[in-house]
């Protein structure tokens, strides 16, 4: 069990990574920390071994203060596994001699157990024929599952992982995430800071949502997931997946959600061309006929969602009173759009929706044909 | 092949140089051509109002303007009349313009310590002495009008020594003042200083030193007496002189009709046997590149350790024992090695009694160490951070970290740079001349002014400085070779160990 109270750090540049961090790590927890770049998950996870010495507060490992002077770090950092963003395997050695050497020198283990403890766990991670391979000679993926291994051969009471995926190309992160998967499964303490919110969210039984030094919320990932409480996490949360627009006025600011669109698409690399016909789409649908049409304050909700996997840009529009049909439109450029073969749209009416709209245009932006 | 071609064209054009019949007669045709002299004798002066468009070229030894002369980079130099006897035998090509340049009084310099009074004193008195009784005059007759450079010799022994030693910097590569002869120092210098030593009870002993560094040697208290000062204003100012014990005129030689009627094989011949064999002076070789090894070797060891102990206390953050260290290796980095290695002989280690040779291991040694810290810090540093945290994550120690992880890896991106700095030391080395240490290049600079030749002395020391670099180099590399973790095979990695199947 690791009790953490009051945790506080500050750089020598004046920055404070971490205020007041309060917060009880119990055997056989998963715990993934989310939040914004910069708001010091590295920085908590970090201090948990004392890589990174915190300025005050206390961090309590099985009853013993771990940032007490005179603590022998060395010995709590054996029980402590730590998995790196950036690998860290040491390029001099082996991959079998990068397991078996730290559990020679530190735990006293003798060659035979050490290979043989290495070699159950290169196997375990999928790797057992890269044995006498350099560190450089293997891929990003495949460094990670190893310096996992390393982690292991050491018999840790809890892993950390710092961002463990983040600096692997996506088509290798599933294999690090399944050999994860497989450990939170098996019962081990672990914490975990990542931006995959996908993965946090299955693999874990705590969340934590730090920002700006603090741990804003925690819970369960569903409750941290589905029903944020805070305003800030849920805001987090949301734009990770997609945009919303609530329009109110006829006086609605299109630039700025002009701008909001290629920030968006520029962090999901969804082409100009694609959001530029989004924007047209929006313009033509919401602002030249729903919003005219309606009677009274006009109340249009817009999400715009992009799924990576099929590659395809939604624009769903909510909104009540008259029916607008998409081919009534007067302008020919909006028709042209939809003509196109990589657009598809779809109307709906709703019933029962907890807002109280109800009628729904969804329309599909590919970026090829289908073949 | 290229390399060699152009050694073989370089050898041959040193003999074959053609002597041109002389144009000059008086010291006023001279002007506006260039003349050499020797560093430090200030010869020039005597002249310089008669050649006002005249540029002196400087040399560290006499013998080096003969060649000079002969190859045409100067037209003229400015020698002794007795040290042209000298060379007059062995280049017949020469001759002298019959107006002499001036005439010179030689005197000894007193060094500047506690027996100066002393030996000033009894030191003229031994001169007055000895021009009252004929013995200078005697002395110069055998030495210099009627020198035989192969059979004269003088006795350096027989010392009684109850006063107690005297240290003497002679040139040691002028004849016939002072030189090398049978492995022994000898001369006019020599020989007069040992009948000084013998009759007033010291013990001399000889320190061969280039002369521009005889007079700041002495003045610094190294050496108690240093040999053939020529009298000038400047000089009476600084050092404390004795009374003169010879008087000679300065020459101006030039290139004469004289051709040797040898053929170039005999020259060659001969030059091969002069420069190995008489007197056995492959020993002087011998010799000379066993005290470069040793200054080498030494200062690599010692140096590396010093270096890597200073990192070591450098690395543990502290604060002061940093800034001490950058201010070191800013102060010797920034410092041209002869004047490192001079100001710890004549300053640092003025007073003591260490010999030029082991101020050489400190000086180089301190330079070396120098460049390992250097090495360390860019190799450690190359090794990026991640490595060391990733080894005090699993729990080894600040120590282990770095003797285990760290260190294995800046290794191999610091022994190429060491193997080079091991090259460049050696090479260094060759300045400790200046310091009264016989090493390789000294020795070939002393056999050179014995043999008048410059080929083989040149060109067999630059072999002996391959040899001993490709030695060296071979060294490093095998320990580079055997630390290169990634050379091993895979059955000296799992030794030991059961293989599963």
């Amino acid at each position: 069990m690791i009790e953490i109270r009051h945790l506080r750090k500050v750089f020598d540049d004046d920055t404070i990574p971490l205020k007041d961090i309060d917060i009880t790590i119990n055997d056989g927890d998963v715990i993934a920390v989310i939040g914004p770049s910069g708001t010091g998950k590295s920085t908590l996870l970090r201090c948990i071994n004392m890589l990174t010495e915190p300025t005050s507060g206390s961090i309590i490992v099985d009853g013993q203060d771990i940032t007490a002077r005179g603590c022998n770090l060395n010995e709590i950092r054996k029980k402590m596994g730590m998995v790196f963003q950036s690998f860290n395997l040491f390029g001099h050695l082996t991959i079998i001699e990068n397991i078996m050497n730290p559990q020679i020198t530190l735990l006293g283990r003798s060659r035979q157990e050490a290979y043989d403890k290495a070699m159950y766990l290169l196997k375990q991670v999928g790797l057992a024929s890269k044995v006498f391979a350099y560190p450089e000679e293997l891929s990003g993926g495949q460094q990670q599952r190893i310096a996992i291994a390393r982690t292991l051969a050491m018999d840790p009471d809890i892993i950390l992982f710092d961002e463990p995926t983040s600096a692997l190309d996506p088509s290798m992160i599933g294999e690090v995430q399944s050999v994860i998967k497989m450990l939170a499964k098996s019962g081990r303490t672990m914490m975990i800071v990542t931006h995959e919110m996908d993965f946090a969210r299955k693999i874990s039984n705590r969340v934590l949502f730090m920002y700006d030094g603090y741990i804003l919320e925690e819970g369960t990932p569903k409750e941290i997931f589905e029903h944020p409480k805070n305003e800030i996490t849920k805001r987090f949360i949301q734009r990770l997946s997609s945009l919303t627009y609530r329009i109110k006025s006829a006086d609605f600011d299109m630039e700025a959600m002009n701008d909001e669109l290629s920030a968006y698409g520029e962090k999901l690399l969804i082409e100009a061309v694609r959001l530029t016909k989004l924007s047209l789409a929006f313009e033509e649908i919401v602002m030249n006929n729903i919003v005219p049409n309606t009677e009274g304050e006009p109340d249009v909700l817009v999400k715009v969602e992009y799924s990576e996997k099929m590659d395809i840009l939604t624009m769903m529009v909510y909104y009540k009173g008259e029916v607008f049909d998409v081919h009534s439109s007067d302008s020919t450029l909006f028709l042209d759009l939809l003509a196109e073969p990589t657009t598809e749209c779809k109307a709906e009416e709703l019933e029962g929706d907890a807002l109280g709209y109800e009628h729904m245009i969804a329309i599909k932006f590919k970026w090829a044909e289908e073949a | 092949m290229k390399k060699l071609f152009l050694i073989l064209i370089v050898a041959f054009a040193i003999p074959l140089s053609v002597f041109s019949a002389s144009e000059f007669t008086t010291i006023e045709d001279l002007n506006g051509h260039d003349i050499g002299v020797q560093t430090a004798v200030l010869y020039e002066e005597l002249i310089m109002d008669r050649v006002p468009n005249t540029t002196f070229q400087y040399y560290t030894m006499p013998n080096d303007m003969i060649l000079a002369l002969t190859s045409g980079k100067v037209d003229a130099y400015l020698i002794e009349e007795v040290s042209f006897g000298v060379q007059k035998k062995n280049h017949p090509e020469l001759t002298v313009i019959e107006e002499p340049a001036g005439y010179i009084n030689a005197t000894c310099i007193i060094g500047e310590n506690e027996k100066q009074d002393r030996l000033l004193s009894e030191l003229n008195q031994f001169i007055a002495d000895s021009w009252e009784n004929g013995l200078l005059d005697e002395l110069y007759d055998y030495w210099i009008a009627d020198f035989d450079p192969v059979n004269d010799t003088c006795d350096v022994g027989n010392f009684t020594g109850e006063n107690g030693v005297i240290t003497v910097a002679v040139e040691g590569g002028y004849e016939p003042f002072s030189f090398i002869s049978n492995g022994h120092i000898s001369g006019f210098d020599v020989d007069f200083i040992c009948r000084f030593a013998r009759a007033y009870g010291y013990t001399p002993e000889f320190f061969e030193v280039p002369f521009e560094a005889i007079a700041p040697g002495v003045e610094s208290g190294k050496y108690d007496i240093g040999m053939n000062i020529v009298v000038s204003a400047e000089r009476n100012e600084t050092g404390t002189l004795s009374d003169v014990y010879y008087t000679t005129p300065i020459r101006l030689v030039i290139l004469g009709d004289e051709e040797s009627d040898l053929t170039f094989f005999q020259q060659l011949e001969q030059s091969f046997e002069k420069t190995f064999f008489r007197e056995n002076r492959w020993k002087l070789f011998v010799g000379g590149a066993g005290i470069t090894l040793l200054i080498t070797v030494t200062s690599i060891i010692v140096g590396t350790l010093l270096g890597f102990v200073v990192y070591m206390l450098c690395r543990k953050g502290n604060v002061i024992i940093n800034k001490i260290t950058n201010f070191f290796l800013w102060l010797i980095h920034g410092m041209p090695t002869v004047l490192l290695l001079m100001i710890l002989y004549y300053i640092v280690f003025g007073s003591s009694s260490l010999s030029g040779t082991w101020v050489s291991v400190v000086g180089f040694s301190l330079m070396f160490a120098c460049s390992m810290i250097d090495m360390l810090r860019v190799g450690c540093n190359a090794i990026g951070k991640g490595q060391f945290e990733a080894s005090r994550a699993l729990g080894y120690s600040e120590n282990q970290s770095f003797f285990k992880i760290i260190l294995p890896q800046a290794a191999q991106h610091f022994l190429p740079i060491y193997r080079n700095e091991v090259v460049t030391l050696i090479k260094e080395t060759s300045v400790v001349g200046y310091i009264a240490v016989l090493d390789l290049t000294k020795i070939s600079d002393l056999v050179r002014s014995r043999t008048y030749e410059a080929f083989f002395p040149l060109i067999l020391t630059a072999i002996m400085y391959f040899v001993l670099t490709a030695i060296l180099t071979r060294i490093v590399r095998l320990v580079e070779d055997g630390i290169d973790t990634k050379r091993r095979k895979k059955e000296k990695i799992l030794k030991g160990i059961q293989e599963e199947e």
